[in-house]
């Protein structure tokens, strides 16, 4: 008998892991091109710069001519064919449109070179613009095709309107696409702040709880209710970008919040999102646009000051928040 | 209460008791070998620069665990009697660290806490009355007094058990009403003691004063 309790004991202990203090398994998601660490950032600042430089003296090199064309055009990359939609709650789907921008570097007489800024995706094209009669410029670029994703561009502007099709070489789960963009500027503004446009679910982590309901006499239906993280209105108040946040206004914020204010950092540089949900959010944001697929080299001091300190909450809420350790 | 009820409750009692110690045992470990950045220690920063709060955190940290798992045996009625040395000894050690290190330590860190002013009363107020009672505990020892002996020490073990509850709270809070993580630690910071104490004084009144009452009245 003794020893059955014993053994009762040691089983209770040996199942009984890490888990039940943390989650050990707890991570946050930071994106590639945004992680400040000392020796990446060296690294990838170097080469980043050197490309930087690269675009910067073509567009210098630019002739005089078509200025109204060179620059950024964005704008939503539709579908064009039968994809699913995104269904994840009454109130909140995707069409798998993504914030694209279209950036015309150069025009050299007839021969096109820019690049294109969608998804996290920062891949080059170069082809051939033909003039038309009625004033409006028709475009043919095509992307390398060393990528799963490259494709080619078909556009025509005018009138400051952008309007075209894209179609891929491989075949992928949505293969073409279409387009309507405008010219914009992009300026680097600490001070822009979250508009109510789209709300935050991050439907990649779901809780999903079933309850029995009595609908009618011994009649029960089961009702499946599924929870996302999102984020509150404080989103809408805290910016990261021009002010050191203080201990005191991060350490209450739930892990969604954290999450938000720390990646409207990135998305003010013009950070192209891989993150679904974190890209679908910012897509939405009218004065977002995709610029870079790297920015690990542009932050501000008091923006990696903010980095490290929601960090630091967003690991421990992670981690710790729902499990019986302190944290 | 009948026998089998009473072996019921006793037999929950040292379950739940071993198994949140042993958790308690979990996150202790984690503190081991010293490291000034590792779970609770990643949101206290500016604290962890004083040398002062890193003594009083790491020593309250190692002798608080050794406190828990010593007093889950003080009150067993069988051990007192038929191992009395256990008793004594288990209790030396269990006064020792809690008035020399566990409580002094304690009310240092309260003077930091997480949660602002709020926190930092109710942790301080637990340290000071955590010395208290131990003390006062250990005084009607000295003096054979041996029912506010054992009241006393009930009320200083419920205390140590804070540790215990304020953890259970924080879990159940998050886990059901989840409240932003500093409301939720503001308030468990309050309910993890009071919660115990609550307790610990009805116990008294009911179980203990009773019996002994009754107790004093045979021998008459």
């Amino acid at each position: 008998m003794k020893n059955l309790f014993y053994l009762l004991f040691l089983t209770l202990f040996i199942s009984n892991c890490k888990d039940a203090i943390k989650n050990s398994e707890a991570k946050i998601d930071i994106e590639k091109g945004t992680a400040i660490e000392a020796e990446d950032a060296v690294i990838e600042e170097t080469s980043n710069m050197a490309q930087r430089q690269q675009q910067e003296q073509a567009e210098k090199l630019k002739a005089e001519e078509h200025l109204d064309l060179i620059g950024f055009w964005v704008g939503y990359f539709e579908r064009d064919s039968e994809a699913d939609i995104l269904f994840v709650d009454e109130g909140y789907i995707w069409n798998r449109e993504n914030k694209i921008n279209i950036a015309i570097d150069q025009i050299d007489g007839s021969n096109v070179v820019g690049h294109s800024v969608v998804a996290g995706n920062d891949r080059p094209f170069e082809g051939e613009m033909i003039s038309e009669e009625d004033g409006s410029y028709a475009f043919t670029v095509k992307e390398p095709g060393d990528d799963r994703y490259d494709g080619i561009f078909t556009f025509t502007i005018k009138d400051s309107e952008l309007i075209g099709t894209w179609s891929a070489y491989k075949k992928i789960e949505i293969p073409r696409r279409k387009y309507t963009l405008e010219k914009k500027t992009f300026t680097y503004n600490p001070d822009v702040m979250l508009e109510g446009a789209k709300e935050y679910v991050d439907w990649t982590k779901k809780i999903q709880t079933k309850e029995k309901v009595e609908m009618a006499e011994n009649e029960f239906d089961e009702w499946i209710s599924t929870q996302f993280a999102s984020a509150t209105s404080l989103i809408y108040t805290m910016n990261a970008s021009n002010r050191l946040l203080e201990k005191s206004e991060v350490e209450n914020l739930q892990k969604g919040d954290l999450t938000i204010i720390r990646n409207t950092i990135y998305a003010r540089h013009g950070y192209s999102y891989k993150n679904r949900p974190l890209r679908v959010f910012f897509d939405a944001q009218p004065w977002y646009i995709p610029v870079h697929s790297n920015i690990k080299g542009d932050f501000t001091e008091i923006e990696k000051e903010n980095i490290k300190l929601l960090l630091k909450y967003e690991q421990n809420a992670a981690e710790y928040y729902d499990t019986f350790g302190r944290g | 209460m009948n026998q089998a009820k009473r072996l019921v409750f006793k037999s929950i009692w040292y379950l739940s008791i071993v198994y949140f110690s042993y958790l308690m045992l979990l996150i202790t470990v984690q503190y081991i070998p010293i490291d000034f950045e590792v779970a609770f220690l990643r949101v206290k920063e500016e604290a962890m620069s004083k040398m002062h709060y890193q003594l009083a955190f790491f020593s309250h940290v190692y002798t608080s665990i050794i406190v828990l798992l010593v007093g889950i045996t003080q009150f067993s009625e069988t051990i007192r009697k038929r191992y009395a040395f256990v008793h004594r000894n288990l209790g030396k050690l269990y006064v020792l660290l809690v008035l020399v290190i566990a409580s002094p330590s304690g009310f240092i860190m309260a003077l930091y806490a997480n949660g602002g002013i709020y926190s930092k009363i109710s942790f301080g107020l637990q340290a000071i009355l955590w010395f208290y009672f131990t003390f006062a505990a250990l005084r009607f020892a000295r003096q054979r007094k041996w029912e506010q002996h054992q009241q006393f020490m009930i009320r200083s073990y419920a205390l140590t058990l804070s540790a215990i509850s304020l953890r259970l709270f924080k879990w159940i809070i998050a886990n059901t009403l989840e409240l932003p993580p500093m409301d939720t630690y503001r308030i468990v910071s309050w309910l993890g003691w009071i919660f115990n104490l609550v307790i610990a004084e009805l116990y008294i009144y009911y179980f203990i004063r009773k019996n002994n009452r009754v107790f004093t009245k045979n021998k008459h």
